[in-house]
């Protein structure tokens, strides 16, 4: 028999009717629903993008009138990049530093190959818009990455399509970001006078450092020590020039296990303490066929004797260049 | 009321919803700093006991567990006495490093070297301890100061006898970071790695035979061979060492040695390139232990692969194939392992 309803219908009926009334009061309608948990997904993503997104927009800023060509991800014409590195510790006025390491780089993605040149900071040659002539690692200083691009482009006759630079606690960063490297040490990289001025109240003192031979992983520290040591060494400058190219290719290897989800992390590094005039979109697409660079396509070029010279001019140590010998050198590689 | 607890409701899925997003992506990096400690892992049972060195703790590794020796405090490369009960091994400080006595049990017995200074370029090095295969003396790499240049920091290997001070038994090439990773052999001859640097400007490892200190020694490798981190057999008729021949990466090889005539027979491959790193032979000789990433940009593991004739591969044409041990641990590779 049917429950008695009062409003003189049979019960179940109105039963059905009011659940079914009941459930768009209670809850939002689903495309509400929907859009709410999209939301809550692009906030999540967005949260953990957020250092990459701070970085493109910083880089944007600090490209100013460098050269920055839109890339297709698809791109294959070869470019080139200097990546400059300096001892940016609180000796120096903001961006007004030396660039200890020099380093031209150029990448052809149509080929797969890629030449490293490393160009010693003590290189005496005319600095663009200055009397004279002074040492290659002035020119940052007094034109900033514009006056370091200018004053290898004149005295080497290439063009520069990018920049990077690197300060001290830019590269332990992104080493350190990355997972560290792995490195084979040749021989013994002993320093007594190596500079304390990484995160010191005095950056006038130094420590020593002892690198061991064999291969071995290092932190982002070791890795600047690594690089940086040079009093030990028989080849001075030129013995931390080739280290600095190990561990560039050590840091390709390691970008090889890189993903989308590794780029928030590696970008926190940079804090202002990398610049570059390259675009998220050309990293992109280096990131996506650095697997494909190795070995014999990966050419290094040191201009050491007789490329070059040492001799003293003012009471400074300087590198002399032959240019007879480095310009054929050079264009070989670098157009 | 009801509505407004189904909206509460449903904004704190949305917000779980999101973080779930987030920790999605975050599980997604490959990249992975941490260390984990040897003895949170348990791992394949090998024969005998190795020790070895991670985070600058001492640890030992017996039936596929780990137990450490040491706290952390930048112990390193560890070295076993010939009878097995004592170890030596590096303390790392700040400027400087020394040595220690140390039981199996990793308790201090006796500090060997006093090498720390208040001036910085005071302080000394002392890298590679090795007993002398008669136990009474420890071989060491150690900076001697030159007076004429405080620039120049070349190691030499020294010995130390009981009571008695460091004697100099090598003299390293200038501004090359000197001579490592002694192996003192039975006759009382000394292997070890010297490094030169050509004309070119190009650096070499030769694996390197002196009869006694001060001797000039000759090379057992060619220079452009680069090959270092010798290790001896147990009986003392093969070296293991690790050979770059000028690349980035290095072999593992394996060659017999003729310590009476100094020589050093046709290597032959049992790791093929990679980023290999201190080997060390079982006390059987048919294995051997190193280092190597579990991956490229990995860190470093404790690998071994086997020899079948004791010392010598199978077939110098087929490398055998090496057997990862350990996973997500990152030990030092300065010094290989001691297995005894």
């Amino acid at each position: 028999m049917p429950e008695f309803d009062p409003r003189g219908r049979p019960g179940a009926a109105p039963r059905r009717r009011r659940a079914s009334a009941l459930r768009p009061r209670l809850l939002p309608p689903l495309s509400l629903v929907v859009l709410g948990f999209t939301v809550a997904a692009l906030l999540g993503a967005g949260a953990y993008f957020l250092p990459l997104l701070q970085i493109t927009a910083s880089t944007a800023v600090s490209s100013g009138n460098v050269p920055n060509p839109v890339v297709n991800p698809a791109d294959t014409k070869p470019f080139t990049v200097l990546l400059l590195g300096s001892d940016d510790d609180s000796k120096f006025a903001a961006d007004r530093v030396l660039t200890q390491s020099m380093i031209l780089l150029r990448v052809d993605p149509g080929t797969k190959s890629a030449t490293l040149l490393s160009i010693p900071r003590d290189l005496w040659v005319s600095i663009p818009g200055q009397r004279g002539k002074a040492k290659i690692d002035t020119a940052y200083e007094q034109g900033g990455a514009r006056g370091a691009i200018a004053a290898v482009e004149s005295n080497f006759q290439v063009h520069v399509d990018d920049y990077v630079w690197i300060g001290l606690q830019g590269l332990i960063h992104l080493i350190d970001r990355m997972g560290g490297v792995n490195v084979t040490v040749t021989n013994p990289v002993m320093d007594d006078f190596y500079p304390a001025d990484v995160n010191t109240s005095n950056p006038y003192g130094y420590y020593r450092v002892a690198a061991l031979p064999g291969a071995t992983h290092m932190d982002g520290v070791q890795a600047l020590q690594y690089v940086r040591s040079r009093h030990g060494d028989l080849r001075g400058d030129f013995a931390r020039s080739e280290r600095q190219q190990q561990v560039l290719l050590a840091l390709k290897t390691q970008a090889k296990s890189l993903t989308v989800a590794d780029l928030p992390q590696v970008a926190s590094a940079f804090n202002g303490e990398i610049k570059t005039s390259i675009g998220v979109d050309r990293v992109r697409a280096l990131l996506a066929i650095v697997s494909e660079f190795g070995g014999a396509n990966i050419k290094q070029v040191l201009l050491l004797p007789p490329y070059t010279s040492a001799a003293t001019v003012g009471g400074q140590d300087v590198i002399l260049p032959d240019w007879n010998q480095i310009l054929p050198l050079v264009h070989q590689s670098f157009p | 009321m009801s509505r407004w607890l189904a909206t509460g409701v449903l904004l704190v899925l949305m917000a779980g919803f999101g973080f779930s997003v987030y920790q999605l992506l975050a599980s997604q990096k490959r990249v992975d700093t941490g260390v984990v400690a040897p003895t949170r892992t348990s791992t394949v049972t090998i024969p005998g006991t190795l020790y070895l060195a991670q985070g600058g703790s001492l640890y030992a590794f017996q039936r596929g567990r780990f137990g450490r020796l040491t706290a952390a405090g930048g112990w390193m490369q560890p070295a076993l006495s010939p009878d097995g009960t004592q170890l030596v091994a590096v303390k790392r400080g700040f400027n400087y490093s020394d040595l220690y006595l140390l039981d199996t049990a990793g308790h201090v017995q006796q500090q060997l070297t006093h090498n720390s200074a208040t001036r910085v370029e005071s302080n000394h090095w002392a890298f590679f301890p090795r007993f002398s295969a008669d136990g009474q003396s420890i071989f060491y790499s150690y900076d001697p100061k030159d007076p004429s240049n405080t620039y120049r920091v070349d190691l030499a290997i020294f010995a130390l006898s009981p009571g008695g001070n460091g004697r100099q038994w090598t003299h390293p090439n200038l501004y090359t970071g000197g001579d490592v990773t002694p192996v003192p052999l039975k006759g009382g001859a000394l292997v070890f790695a010297k490094s030169s640097i050509d004309p070119k400007g190009a650096v070499h490892t030769q694996v390197w035979i002196q009869a006694r200190a001060g001797s000039a020694g000759l090379g057992l490798t060619a220079p452009e061979d680069d090959c270092g981190q010798p290790a001896l057999a147990a009986d003392g008729s093969a070296l293991a060492m690790v050979c770059r021949h000028g690349g980035p990466t290095a072999d593992i090889e394996v060659a017999a040695l003729d310590a009476a005539n100094f020589q050093l027979g046709q290597p032959a491959v049992v790791v093929p390139a990679g980023l290999n790193a201190a080997p060390a032979f079982s006390p059987d000789g048919r294995t051997l232990a190193y280092f190597a990433p579990q991956g490229p940009g990995g860190s470093f593991q404790l690998w071994t692969v086997a020899l079948p004739v004791a010392g010598q591969p199978a077939s110098p044409a087929v490398p055998p194939t090496p057997r990862q041990i350990t996973h997500d641990l990152a030990f030092d590779t300065s010094a290989g392992p001691a297995w005894v």
